[in-house]
């Protein structure tokens, strides 16, 4: 076969992968830092997991629910297949499980990396994902919920994000009425339907469910209208302490931070499947995709409650950082006086000779200032 | 609850046979898009509404799915085909329309003999949907050799493109008048009401609040 003459260029990189260049690396790197400076500040105590595991470790037990987003390679030295991470929750849970089985509970980590999922077939997205996120092992509580959700408001707030709200769902309420009723291909039609909320596709397949069903799929929107909808439902008795739980929940955010704006969507069951109990999707006012994702799940056997922000998502509608100056100084200026431009908030470009005309080598290297005779001069 | 510095939402109607059907219905909602949105000769794209936070884009029948989910449209009106065939996961679906009544169905030659299609390994397949009929033909275990076509499938067997078409089917009578017959109902279709998930989660009270004008315009007719 003759290839076609419009060959890609050996600089393109796989599909979902980019560079980011100097401001945008920038951007994303002060961005990391505020996030965790917040989550270190309500002590929450960094930790690191591998890129890459063992895929019997990575997506065993919680992570199973990652396998179908983990890429894969064999490892040429013991022969095993290796995972890379497509999300750190649940490496945070192994480390809370293994190596601080012993440190006393509730235990509050925090972690920062890049992750790399396989993405969506015709869906062309980034695949590689920096997430930078907390959990919070031990109590099963609405107030560790609570203190979740608020300490990811006031990450948000660190980065100037407005009109941020969080959507609480809880995904065991359709897990455990659809898995309970329903089998095989009607199971998975039917789900494949509640997710994509085809109203009419519900009503063909619930049979007997399908009011309550259409009822919650109605019960969206504000926290208050939503509660107040789910109210007024008849749920089977074994799935009551779902929706008290959510209504928990959303009271003990309320509580702490009235000021939140709380969406609740009780068929929202949507993200990796380890989650247990009441979840939150974080969205902003006029942001087409998710600012971040947690919830709560088993840590091995521990409660565990977290939430993953998206830094590349949130610098999109985050306010953009100020541009650091840049001050072009002649060779040879003394270390001291580096330090008050650096102190000053410059960042200093040395010339690697003598410029016969520094302004003019300043403005090709974009300073906008220069050091002349001692004194910072504005380009 | 119109927040003053959003911006207006955006709906996305579908040019031709399913803007002619939706049209009592959008009568009854109030909406009154700019009186030259409904004609199809207008070369307007985007058109304004009684309703200063709404406006109304037209394009074509396959790209409402296409604009919604993106979130260029905030919500829009398409076929139940369309959503098959692109399974957006950013699109709900809260509102079954109920116009536009059609099915998408398989159709070959009318002298094609006994051999079903399920019979053999692979087909060649004529169509508008390729991820329909691929996924159709692969849960019987049939590899289906998409050729993609935008219109005028029925002349495919004839011309020996294909072996059998997938296409939307309303009386019946294109099939008849190419000499194709139709063999199996894929889906039945009817237009939904759609709306971008994101939308829905952050401007919850103003889609919600749209829905339910659909919701009594349809009431009203029934």
């Amino acid at each position: 076969m003759i290839a076609s003459p419009e060959a890609s260029s050996p600089a393109l990189l796989p599909m979902g992968f980019v560079d980011l260049l100097p401001q945008e690396a920038e951007a994303e790197a002060r961005g990391i830092a505020e996030v965790m400076a917040v989550f270190g500040r309500y002590g929450y105590e960094r930790v690191r997991p591998p890129l890459l595991e063992f895929e019997s470790s990575l997506l065993s037990g919680a992570g199973e629910a990652l396998a179908e987003q983990s890429f894969r390679m064999l490892d040429p030295s013991s022969h095993r297949m290796m995972a890379l991470r497509p999300d750190m929750t649940t490496q945070i849970a192994r480390i809370a499980e293994v190596r601080l089985q012993d440190m006393p509970r509730p235990l509050r980590l925090s972690y920062a990396g890049d992750c790399v999922v396989i993405g969506t077939p015709g869906r062309e997205g980034e695949r590689q994902i920096p997430q930078a996120g907390i959990e919070l092992i031990g109590p099963d509580r609405a107030e560790a919920d609570a203190e979740v959700v608020v300490l990811g408001a006031e990450a948000l707030n660190a980065l100037g994000i407005e009109q941020v709200s969080f959507d609480l769902s809880m995904p065991a309420l359709v897990w455990n009425l659809v898995d309970s009723a329903f089998e095989g291909a009607k199971r998975d039609t039917l789900l494949h339907a509640l997710d994509r909320r085809d109203a009419a596709a519900v009503a063909e397949l619930g049979g007997e469910w399908s009011p309550l069903l259409l009822g919650m799929m109605d019960a969206v929107g504000s926290a208050q209208r939503a509660l107040s909808c789910l109210s007024r439902l008849t749920f089977p008795e074994h799935l009551k302490v779902h929706v008290d739980r959510l209504k928990a929940s959303v009271d003990a955010i309320q509580a702490r931070a009235p000021e939140i704006r709380l969406t609740v969507d009780p068929v929202d069951f949507r993200g990796w499947r380890y989650h247990t109990g009441v979840c939150v999707t974080v969205f902003a006012m006029h942001c087409r995709e998710e600012l971040g994702r947690g919830g709560r799940y088993l840590a091995g056997q521990e409660p565990a409650c977290g939430l993953t922000l998206h830094p590349q998502a949130l610098l999109r509608v985050a306010s953009a950082l100020p541009r650091r100056k840049r001050c072009m100084v002649p060779l040879g200026v003394a270390k001291k006086d580096l330090s008050s431009l650096h102190e000053a908030g410059y960042a200093t470009v040395a010339a690697l000779g003598d410029e016969t005309d520094l302004k003019a080598t300043a403005r090709r290297l974009r300073c906008s200032h220069i050091w002349q005779d001692g004194a910072i001069v504005a380009l | 609850m119109t927040n003053p510095e959003s911006p207006p939402l955006i709906l996305a109607l579908p040019k031709g046979r399913i803007l002619k059907a939706l049209r009592p219905v959008l009568e009854r909602t109030g909406l009154e898009p700019a009186p030259d949105c409904l004609d199809e000769s207008s070369r307007r794209l985007r058109f304004p509404t009684s309703d200063p936070s709404l406006d109304v884009v037209r394009v074509r029948s396959f790209d409402v799915a296409t604009f919604a989910a993106y979130g260029g449209a905030d919500i829009g009106v398409c076929g139940a085909d369309v959503l098959m065939e692109f399974d957006y996961s950013d699109l709900y679906a809260p509102l079954d329309l109920g116009i536009g009544a059609c099915r998408i169905a398989v159709a070959r030659p009318k002298n094609a003999g006994d051999v079903l299609p399920e019979g053999r390994s692979r087909l060649r397949v004529a169509t508008k949907y390729p991820a329909i009929a691929r996924r159709h033909f692969a849960s019987r275990a049939v590899n289906a050799e998409i050729v993609h076509l935008h219109g005028a499938m029925e002349l495919a067997p004839a011309l020996d493109m294909a072996d059998v078409i997938v296409d939307l089917v309303d009386t019946g009578s294109t099939l008849r008048a190419n000499g194709l017959e139709e063999v199996e109902t894929i889906a039945h279709v009817t237009s939904r009401l759609i709306v971008n998930r994101v939308a829905l989660k952050t401007r919850p009270e103003e889609i919600g609040s749209l829905i339910e004008r659909f919701r009594a315009a349809l009431a009203v007719a029934a």
